[in-house]
């Protein structure tokens, strides 16, 4: 009796191995974790499931499916890794997407490395990301010391160099200000002439207005987040300060909230981002048409750009790897993924420039896109316009000195 | 950052603004202390649905500001009485206050307040609104110093003097207001002298929250409109409260105020970039000096 348990329970085991083992094989499992608490943040999580689900149609990665799985991490660090490690462990997956915050694209860093799975992340900008030396990160997305460069020669150049800082307290306005003042020190030798570090949602700028209206200054940098800026931007202007002192946004300016909240007061604000939708290239007009089309989106920012531009990267990788796909073969698998993103080299894409990645785990490898696009609100409110000022192209040590 | 008359001036007067706003929220959280001995955990979230209601009215419904202003609050009192008949009422019959309910309805009072959230993402959604409101027939007032006091902020003072004049006045010059105060002081004598008791809770709870929304809309269109509203000014709100004394009516108006103008000059002379600290401050000073807070009085204590 005893025997016959045994060989059942031998039985049982290996149905559930070789099920499992079946279940594994021939996917290419890909997890993504995201902001996803607004409506922008779902339409370009749905993007994405939306273009995997479109290559899976047109026949897969040579001939294997991609299983992907999305998370919500609602841009909290603490969200952003359990995802991460509930998508490496439990679901074994073959490459990890995301995040689209720094502050939490920032933690998983440290995941990927150790358990050694390569991570293509959408959008976030915190220059310290590929600064960790991680072998498996790559970057889609500007680098937030090439937005810090933009920002400072354009504001140096043509608005002046007393410049009042209103620095959030999430990891990608922390990098912008910071970068901003790097660059404004190193160019013209000038510090900010008033700074203040605020928190990620904070609702009442109007005493540091106040006091920077007693400075008149050239002009105010705004780093946070979009719904906080939006804020700011408002209370600018409530508290008096004119509209000659010019109002500079951080990336998040490219988010629609900002022009959707601050209405009138955005029009005028300037900011750095990786797309334009005022972009004139045949590309870019096929893709605002399809994001309105498809998810009524009026004017798709950055986020949805790098997120398209992340899939095109990672089929042309997954194409381009040697993958077994096996249970046995995960890790083997994961390095073939990760070398092949690291081989993808003057992609051609929304992007304003061209993104390359190589395989030193430096940022001048892993920052893939060194293009950064000056763009101008032309009138706020619901219907937002922009323009586009500058596009510039930096070189790959830029901001590390 | 030097001393210059102009900028204290105005820092002082935006204080006032953004205090009156505390006040308000601060009074409903008094008036609820008042009439059942607890701390209602929920309030920030009767603002933020307040807010809610305010921006629906003035947006979907096309009313004007303070057609909407009104509307939000008679909504939110109508939710706030709602909660109160079918979530509260078993505890607070069973004596709320300081006894086993009073803690049980403290802790429904948390529940609520995560049950509210999770309500207002599914009928709201996540992102932050802008709150426009037309507000051209309020002046802008000037103050020496080049000091600018936006429209909203000069209507919220108003509208603030106004509440608090027609809550003095219900509460001291009607007959309901009598009860609600009867209620206040002491419930089972007030049921011995007829007083509809439940009834009474059920409006101090719809005043309450209709002085929440009221405080919604007014800060709506300085700040937008948002989910997550709630919870800071749910904090000041106790801060100014505690401050002012907690039960004092008088005190949670004044209380608020010392909050926003303490914070404000906080900002502006030791750090703009911990300016919620200093709310928190004041009140553990409050609390270690004068316990019962400012103008409040030594605490009651109901079996």
């Amino acid at each position: 009796m005893k025997l016959m348990n045994k060989v059942f329970a031998g039985l049982v085991a290996t149905g559930v191995g070789l099920a499992a083992t079946a279940a594994f094989a021939g996917d290419i499992r890909v997890g993504i974790t995201m902001r996803m608490v607004s409506e922008n943040g779902q339409a370009y999580g749905q993007m994405v499931m939306d273009e995997i689900k479109a290559i899976n149609e047109s026949g897969g990665i040579n001939g294997n499916m991609i299983k992907a799985t999305l998370m919500n991490d609602e841009c909290k660090s603490d969200k952003g890794v359990a995802n991460a490690n509930k998508l490496i462990f439990q679901e074994n997956i073959h490459l990890l997407i995301g995040s689209t915050c720094s502050s939490v694209s920032l933690p998983i860093v440290d995941v990927t490395a150790k358990a050694g799975v390569p991570q293509m992340i959408p959008h976030s900008t915190n220059s310290k990301i590929t600064q960790k030396g991680s072998e498996w990160v790559f970057r889609i997305p500007v680098s937030g010391r090439y937005y810090g460069g933009v920002n400072a020669k354009y504001v140096g150049e043509n608005i002046g160099t007393k410049i009042a800082y209103i620095c959030a307290a999430d990891a990608a306005s922390v990098g912008d200000c910071a970068n901003m003042e790097k660059q404004m020190r190193a160019r013209f030798g000038v510090d900010p002439a008033y700074r203040a570090d605020v928190q990620e949602k904070e609702v009442d700028f109007r005493s540091h207005m106040q006091k920077i209206k007693s400075m008149n200054v050239d002009g105010i940098l705004v780093a946070a987040l979009a719904e906080t800026m939006a804020r700011a931007l408002i209370q600018s202007y409530e508290a008096g300060i004119s509209e000659d002192v010019r109002r500079i946004g951080s990336s998040s300016a490219s988010n629609a909230p900002v022009p959707k909240i601050a209405g009138d007061a955005a029009k005028g604000v300037f900011f750095t981002a990786a797309y334009a939708a005022a972009d004139n290239r045949p590309i870019a007009k096929l893709f605002n048409e399809m994001t309105r089309k498809r998810y009524g989106i009026h004017a798709p920012d950055h986020d949805f750009s790098q997120a398209y531009d992340l899939v095109r990267i990672m089929e042309i990788a997954l194409n381009n790897a040697d993958l077994k796909l096996e249970q046995w073969s995960l890790a083997n698998d994961r390095t073939a993924i990760r070398d092949a993103i690291a081989s993808v080299e003057g992609y051609e894409g929304l992007a304003s420039g061209p993104i390359s990645f190589c395989a030193a785990p430096t940022p001048q490898c892993r920052d893939g896109n060194r293009t950064a696009v000056l763009i101008g609100y032309t009138k706020g409110g619901e219907n937002f316009e922009t323009e586009v000022l500058a596009r510039v192209t930096m070189e790959p040590d830029f901001g590390l000195e | 950052m030097g001393f210059d008359f102009n900028s204290l001036l105005a820092f002082i007067i935006f204080g006032v603004t953004i205090g009156v706003v505390y006040g308000i929220v601060a009074l409903g959280i008094s008036l609820i202390y008042s009439g059942l001995d607890i701390v209602h955990f929920a309030h920030g979230e009767m603002y933020m649905f307040g807010a809610f209601f305010g921006l629906v009215l003035a947006h979907n419904v096309g009313v004007p500001y303070p057609v909407a202003l009104i509307g939000a609050m008679i909504l939110t009192a109508i939710l706030g009485m709602a909660v109160e008949r079918v979530f509260y009422r078993r505890l607070t019959r069973a004596g709320g206050g300081y006894t086993v309910a009073g803690m049980g309805m403290i802790i429904c009072g948390f529940g609520m307040s995560v049950a509210l959230v999770n309500a207002a993402y599914f009928f709201f959604g996540a992102e932050a609104e802008p709150f426009r409101a037309n507000l051209d027939y309020i002046p802008r007032l000037t103050f020496p110093g080049d000091i600018n006091v936006p429209e909203s902020y000069v209507l919220t003072a108003i509208i603030s003097v106004l509440l608090m004049t027609g809550l003095h006045y219900f509460l001291r010059h009607t007959k309901t207001g009598l009860a609600v105060r009867a209620v206040a002081h002491n419930k089972d004598i007030a049921y011995l002298m007829g007083i509809n008791v439940p009834l009474m809770i059920s409006l101090i709870f719809g005043l309450a929250c209709g002085l929440a929304a009221a405080a919604g809309v007014l800060i709506g269109p300085m700040q937008s409109v948002q989910v997550e509203m709630g919870y800071l000014m749910l904090m000041k709100a106790f801060a100014a409260a505690v401050v002012g004394g907690f039960g004092s009516l008088p005190g949670a108006i004044l209380g608020g105020i010392m909050v926003g103008i303490f914070e404000n000059l906080g900002a502006a002379y030791i750090s703009a970039s911990h300016k919620d600290i200093y709310a928190f401050l004041l009140l553990i000073l409050v609390l270690m000096f004068r316990p019962s807070g400012l103008f409040g009085v030594e605490a009651k204590v109901k079996a």
